[in-house]
Protein backbone atom coordinates (compact mmCIF):
# COMPACT_ATOMS: atom_id res chain seq x y z
CA UNK A 1 0.00 0.00 0.00
CA UNK A 2 1.30 3.43 -0.93
CA UNK A 3 0.64 6.81 0.61
CA UNK A 4 -1.20 7.88 -2.55
CA UNK A 5 -3.76 5.15 -1.80
CA UNK A 6 -4.93 7.37 1.05
CA UNK A 7 -5.90 10.22 -1.26
CA UNK A 8 -9.65 9.64 -0.81
CA UNK A 9 -9.56 8.05 2.64
CA UNK A 10 -7.84 10.90 4.48
CA UNK A 11 -10.33 13.60 3.36
CA UNK A 12 -13.26 11.30 4.16
CA UNK A 13 -11.97 10.65 7.66
CA UNK A 14 -11.07 14.29 8.20
CA UNK A 15 -14.58 15.40 7.27
CA UNK A 16 -16.18 12.80 9.53
CA UNK A 17 -14.06 13.68 12.55
CA UNK A 18 -14.26 17.45 12.14
CA UNK A 19 -18.00 17.50 11.56
CA UNK A 20 -18.94 15.06 14.33
CA UNK A 21 -16.76 16.31 17.14
CA UNK A 22 -15.35 19.70 16.18
CA UNK A 23 -18.49 21.10 14.49
CA UNK A 24 -16.34 22.20 11.59
CA UNK A 25 -16.91 21.72 7.87
CA UNK A 26 -14.25 21.03 5.28
CA UNK A 27 -14.65 23.57 2.49
CA UNK A 28 -11.85 22.49 0.17
CA UNK A 29 -9.22 19.77 0.05
CA UNK A 30 -5.97 20.07 -1.82
CA UNK A 31 -3.32 17.42 -2.17
CA UNK A 32 0.08 19.01 -1.92
CA UNK A 33 2.80 17.76 -4.15
CA UNK A 34 5.70 16.50 -2.07
CA UNK A 35 7.96 17.69 -4.87
CA UNK A 36 7.45 21.42 -5.24
CA UNK A 37 9.59 21.53 -8.34
CA UNK A 38 6.78 19.68 -10.10
CA UNK A 39 4.30 22.36 -9.10
CA UNK A 40 3.27 23.09 -5.54
CA UNK A 41 0.07 24.28 -3.97
CA UNK A 42 -0.60 27.44 -5.88
CA UNK A 43 -3.60 29.33 -4.72
CA UNK A 44 -3.74 27.75 -1.28
CA UNK A 45 -3.47 30.14 1.64
CA UNK A 46 -0.24 29.95 3.56
CA UNK A 47 -0.04 30.08 7.34
CA UNK A 48 2.37 29.81 10.21
CA UNK A 49 1.86 26.48 11.92
CA UNK A 50 1.78 26.85 15.69
CA UNK A 51 0.46 23.43 16.63
CA UNK A 52 1.88 20.24 15.15
CA UNK A 53 1.49 16.67 16.38
CA UNK A 54 2.76 13.34 15.13
CA UNK A 55 2.02 9.73 15.97
CA UNK A 56 2.87 6.30 14.62
CA UNK A 57 0.48 3.59 13.54
CA UNK A 58 1.45 -0.08 13.48
CA UNK A 59 -0.51 -2.92 11.91
CA UNK A 60 -0.89 -4.47 8.48
CA UNK A 61 0.11 -1.04 7.25
CA UNK A 62 2.53 1.00 9.35
CA UNK A 63 3.67 4.56 9.17
CA UNK A 64 3.45 8.05 10.63
CA UNK A 65 0.65 10.56 10.73
CA UNK A 66 1.19 14.26 11.25
CA UNK A 67 -1.07 17.23 11.68
CA UNK A 68 -0.35 20.95 11.78
CA UNK A 69 -2.42 24.09 11.97
CA UNK A 70 -2.28 27.72 12.94
CA UNK A 71 -2.92 29.04 16.43
CA UNK A 72 -6.29 30.66 15.56
CA UNK A 73 -7.49 27.49 13.83
CA UNK A 74 -6.38 25.38 16.81
CA UNK A 75 -8.14 27.64 19.30
CA UNK A 76 -11.33 27.61 17.22
CA UNK A 77 -11.32 23.81 17.04
CA UNK A 78 -10.56 23.48 20.74
CA UNK A 79 -13.39 25.86 21.59
CA UNK A 80 -15.83 23.83 19.49
CA UNK A 81 -14.61 20.52 20.87
CA UNK A 82 -14.79 21.49 24.53
CA UNK A 83 -17.78 23.80 24.23
CA UNK A 84 -15.96 26.67 25.89
CA UNK A 85 -14.94 30.18 24.89
CA UNK A 86 -11.51 30.11 23.32
CA UNK A 87 -10.41 33.00 25.53
CA UNK A 88 -10.84 30.67 28.52
CA UNK A 89 -8.54 28.00 27.10
CA UNK A 90 -4.85 27.74 27.87
CA UNK A 91 -2.19 26.82 25.32
CA UNK A 92 -1.90 23.48 27.11
CA UNK A 93 -5.62 22.77 26.79
CA UNK A 94 -5.63 23.70 23.13
CA UNK A 95 -2.65 21.39 22.60
CA UNK A 96 -4.48 18.50 24.26
CA UNK A 97 -7.44 18.96 21.95
CA UNK A 98 -5.28 19.09 18.84
CA UNK A 99 -3.39 15.99 20.01
CA UNK A 100 -6.72 14.22 20.34
CA UNK A 101 -7.68 15.42 16.85
CA UNK A 102 -4.49 13.84 15.48
CA UNK A 103 -5.30 10.64 17.39
CA UNK A 104 -8.86 10.47 16.07
CA UNK A 105 -7.86 11.22 12.49
CA UNK A 106 -5.10 8.64 12.49
CA UNK A 107 -7.30 6.06 14.20
CA UNK A 108 -10.11 6.71 11.77
CA UNK A 109 -7.78 6.25 8.79
CA UNK A 110 -6.08 3.15 10.24
CA UNK A 111 -9.43 1.53 11.08
CA UNK A 112 -10.55 1.77 7.52
CA UNK A 113 -7.44 0.30 5.95
CA UNK A 114 -6.92 -2.58 8.32
CA UNK A 115 -8.13 -6.08 7.58
CA UNK A 116 -7.90 -8.87 10.07
CA UNK A 117 -5.20 -7.58 12.33
CA UNK A 118 -5.46 -4.98 15.04
CA UNK A 119 -3.49 -1.78 14.80
CA UNK A 120 -1.76 0.17 17.52
CA UNK A 121 -1.36 3.93 17.71
CA UNK A 122 1.36 5.69 19.64
CA UNK A 123 0.53 8.65 21.85
CA UNK A 124 0.35 11.90 19.81
CA UNK A 125 3.46 13.93 20.50
CA UNK A 126 3.81 17.65 19.90
CA UNK A 127 6.53 18.45 17.40
CA UNK A 128 8.07 21.74 16.35
CA UNK A 129 7.00 21.35 12.73
CA UNK A 130 5.97 18.55 10.44
CA UNK A 131 9.17 17.00 9.11
CA UNK A 132 10.14 18.10 5.66
CA UNK A 133 9.60 14.71 4.10
CA UNK A 134 10.53 14.40 0.46
CA UNK A 135 9.97 10.77 -0.40
CA UNK A 136 7.69 9.07 -2.87
CA UNK A 137 5.61 7.64 -0.10
CA UNK A 138 4.11 10.68 1.56
CA UNK A 139 0.67 12.18 1.13
CA UNK A 140 0.24 15.79 2.17
CA UNK A 141 -3.32 17.10 2.29
CA UNK A 142 -4.47 20.61 3.04
CA UNK A 143 -7.96 21.17 4.36
CA UNK A 144 -9.52 24.58 4.14
CA UNK A 145 -12.17 24.49 6.87
CA UNK A 146 -14.45 27.03 8.45
CA UNK A 147 -12.10 26.96 11.46
CA UNK A 148 -8.97 27.56 9.37
CA UNK A 149 -6.39 25.65 7.40
CA UNK A 150 -5.30 22.17 8.53
CA UNK A 151 -2.44 20.19 7.01
CA UNK A 152 -2.11 16.42 7.37
CA UNK A 153 0.83 14.29 6.33
CA UNK A 154 0.80 10.53 6.13
CA UNK A 155 3.93 8.49 5.51
CA UNK A 156 3.74 4.77 4.79
CA UNK A 157 6.76 2.90 6.14
CA UNK A 158 5.73 -0.71 5.65
CA UNK A 159 2.99 -3.02 4.49
CA UNK A 160 2.65 -6.65 5.53
CA UNK A 161 -0.45 -7.43 3.55
CA UNK A 162 -1.27 -7.51 -0.14
CA UNK A 163 -3.49 -4.57 -0.94
CA UNK B 1 -30.41 7.50 41.74
CA UNK B 2 -26.97 8.96 41.23
CA UNK B 3 -24.35 6.95 39.36
CA UNK B 4 -20.60 6.92 39.74
CA UNK B 5 -18.96 6.94 36.32
CA UNK B 6 -15.34 6.08 35.59
CA UNK B 7 -13.92 7.62 32.41
CA UNK B 8 -10.67 6.02 31.24
CA UNK B 9 -8.76 7.79 28.47
CA UNK B 10 -5.20 9.02 28.14
CA UNK B 11 -6.50 12.24 26.59
CA UNK B 12 -7.63 14.77 29.22
CA UNK B 13 -9.50 16.62 26.46
CA UNK B 14 -11.50 13.52 25.56
CA UNK B 15 -12.28 12.82 29.23
CA UNK B 16 -13.60 16.36 29.45
CA UNK B 17 -15.80 15.92 26.38
CA UNK B 18 -17.21 12.65 27.66
CA UNK B 19 -18.02 14.32 30.96
CA UNK B 20 -19.80 17.07 29.11
CA UNK B 21 -21.88 14.57 27.15
CA UNK B 22 -22.79 12.81 30.40
CA UNK B 23 -23.76 16.15 31.94
CA UNK B 24 -26.03 16.91 28.98
CA UNK B 25 -27.57 13.44 29.00
CA UNK B 26 -29.58 14.14 32.11
CA UNK B 27 -28.12 11.17 33.99
CA UNK B 28 -27.68 12.02 37.64
CA UNK B 29 -24.01 11.61 38.44
CA UNK B 30 -22.87 11.02 41.96
CA UNK B 31 -19.19 11.15 41.23
CA UNK B 32 -17.02 11.44 38.15
CA UNK B 33 -13.89 9.36 38.39
CA UNK B 34 -11.10 9.57 35.85
CA UNK B 35 -8.06 7.52 34.89
CA UNK B 36 -5.38 7.95 32.22
CA UNK B 37 -4.84 4.23 31.61
CA UNK B 38 -6.01 0.79 32.68
CA UNK B 39 -3.70 0.53 35.66
CA UNK B 40 -4.94 3.80 37.14
CA UNK B 41 -8.50 2.63 36.43
CA UNK B 42 -7.98 -0.57 38.43
CA UNK B 43 -6.66 1.50 41.33
CA UNK B 44 -9.82 3.62 41.22
CA UNK B 45 -12.05 0.53 40.96
CA UNK B 46 -10.47 -0.96 44.08
CA UNK B 47 -11.10 2.23 46.05
CA UNK B 48 -14.46 3.50 44.78
CA UNK B 49 -17.91 2.19 43.91
CA UNK B 50 -18.35 2.48 40.14
CA UNK B 51 -21.61 1.98 38.20
CA UNK B 52 -20.23 2.35 34.66
CA UNK B 53 -16.79 2.24 33.06
CA UNK B 54 -16.24 4.13 29.82
CA UNK B 55 -12.84 3.23 28.40
CA UNK B 56 -10.62 3.96 25.44
CA UNK B 57 -8.47 1.13 24.03
CA UNK B 58 -5.13 2.65 23.00
CA UNK B 59 -3.51 3.83 26.21
CA UNK B 60 -0.05 3.62 27.79
CA UNK B 61 0.82 1.20 30.62
CA UNK B 62 -2.35 -0.89 30.48
CA UNK B 63 -4.66 -0.57 27.48
CA UNK B 64 -8.45 -0.87 27.37
CA UNK B 65 -8.37 -4.49 26.28
CA UNK B 66 -6.26 -5.49 29.27
CA UNK B 67 -8.48 -3.43 31.57
CA UNK B 68 -11.61 -5.12 30.24
CA UNK B 69 -10.11 -8.58 30.76
CA UNK B 70 -8.95 -7.68 34.26
CA UNK B 71 -12.39 -6.38 35.21
CA UNK B 72 -14.17 -9.44 33.85
CA UNK B 73 -11.80 -11.77 35.69
CA UNK B 74 -12.24 -10.01 39.02
CA UNK B 75 -15.23 -11.37 40.93
CA UNK B 76 -15.75 -8.05 42.71
CA UNK B 77 -15.74 -6.00 39.52
CA UNK B 78 -17.06 -8.32 36.85
CA UNK B 79 -20.65 -7.09 36.93
CA UNK B 80 -19.78 -3.46 36.17
CA UNK B 81 -20.94 -2.47 32.67
CA UNK B 82 -18.07 -1.49 30.37
CA UNK B 83 -18.61 0.82 27.42
CA UNK B 84 -15.66 1.02 25.02
CA UNK B 85 -15.09 4.41 23.38
CA UNK B 86 -12.31 4.11 20.82
CA UNK B 87 -10.94 5.49 17.57
CA UNK B 88 -10.68 1.91 16.33
CA UNK B 89 -13.68 1.42 14.06
CA UNK B 90 -12.59 -1.94 12.66
CA UNK B 91 -15.10 -4.77 12.83
CA UNK B 92 -12.36 -7.11 14.04
CA UNK B 93 -11.69 -4.99 17.09
CA UNK B 94 -15.36 -4.39 17.88
CA UNK B 95 -16.14 -8.12 17.74
CA UNK B 96 -13.11 -8.92 19.85
CA UNK B 97 -13.94 -6.42 22.59
CA UNK B 98 -17.55 -7.59 22.72
CA UNK B 99 -16.35 -11.20 22.96
CA UNK B 100 -14.12 -10.18 25.87
CA UNK B 101 -17.17 -8.91 27.72
CA UNK B 102 -17.69 -5.29 26.70
CA UNK B 103 -21.32 -4.23 27.03
CA UNK B 104 -21.18 -1.59 24.32
CA UNK B 105 -18.82 -0.05 21.77
CA UNK B 106 -18.77 3.49 20.47
CA UNK B 107 -16.35 4.56 17.75
CA UNK B 108 -14.69 7.96 17.83
CA UNK B 109 -15.70 10.27 16.31
CA UNK B 110 -19.10 9.87 17.87
CA UNK B 111 -22.25 11.88 17.89
CA UNK B 112 -23.01 12.97 21.48
CA UNK B 113 -26.52 11.50 21.17
CA UNK B 114 -25.08 8.07 20.41
CA UNK B 115 -22.84 8.06 23.47
CA UNK B 116 -25.68 9.32 25.61
CA UNK B 117 -28.04 6.59 24.38
CA UNK B 118 -25.54 3.84 25.05
CA UNK B 119 -24.81 5.16 28.50
CA UNK B 120 -28.52 5.35 29.31
CA UNK B 121 -29.02 1.82 28.06
CA UNK B 122 -26.24 0.43 30.21
CA UNK B 123 -27.40 2.28 33.29
CA UNK B 124 -30.99 1.28 32.64
CA UNK B 125 -31.98 4.91 32.79
CA UNK B 126 -34.68 6.99 31.23
CA UNK B 127 -34.46 8.07 27.57
CA UNK B 128 -32.39 11.17 27.05
CA UNK B 129 -34.37 14.39 26.65
CA UNK B 130 -31.54 16.89 26.63
CA UNK B 131 -30.45 16.49 23.01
Amino acid sequence: MKASDFTVLVPDCCSDVLEAMYFTSVLEVTREDAFPERGGTEGMPSFQAEYAFSLNFRGDVSGRFGLSLSGPAARCLASNFLGEEDSNLSIHEVGEVIGELANMLCGSVASRIEGERKFVLSHPEPIALLPDVRTEDVLISKFDTDSGLITTRIVVEGTTCNR
Amino acid sequence: MAFNILIVDDSPAMRRVVRRVVDLSGVEVGKYLEAGDGRQALDVLRAEWVDLIMTDINMPEMDGEELLLAVRQDAMLSSIPVLVVSTDQSETRIKQMMSFGADGYISKPFMPERLSEEMQRLLGGVPNESF
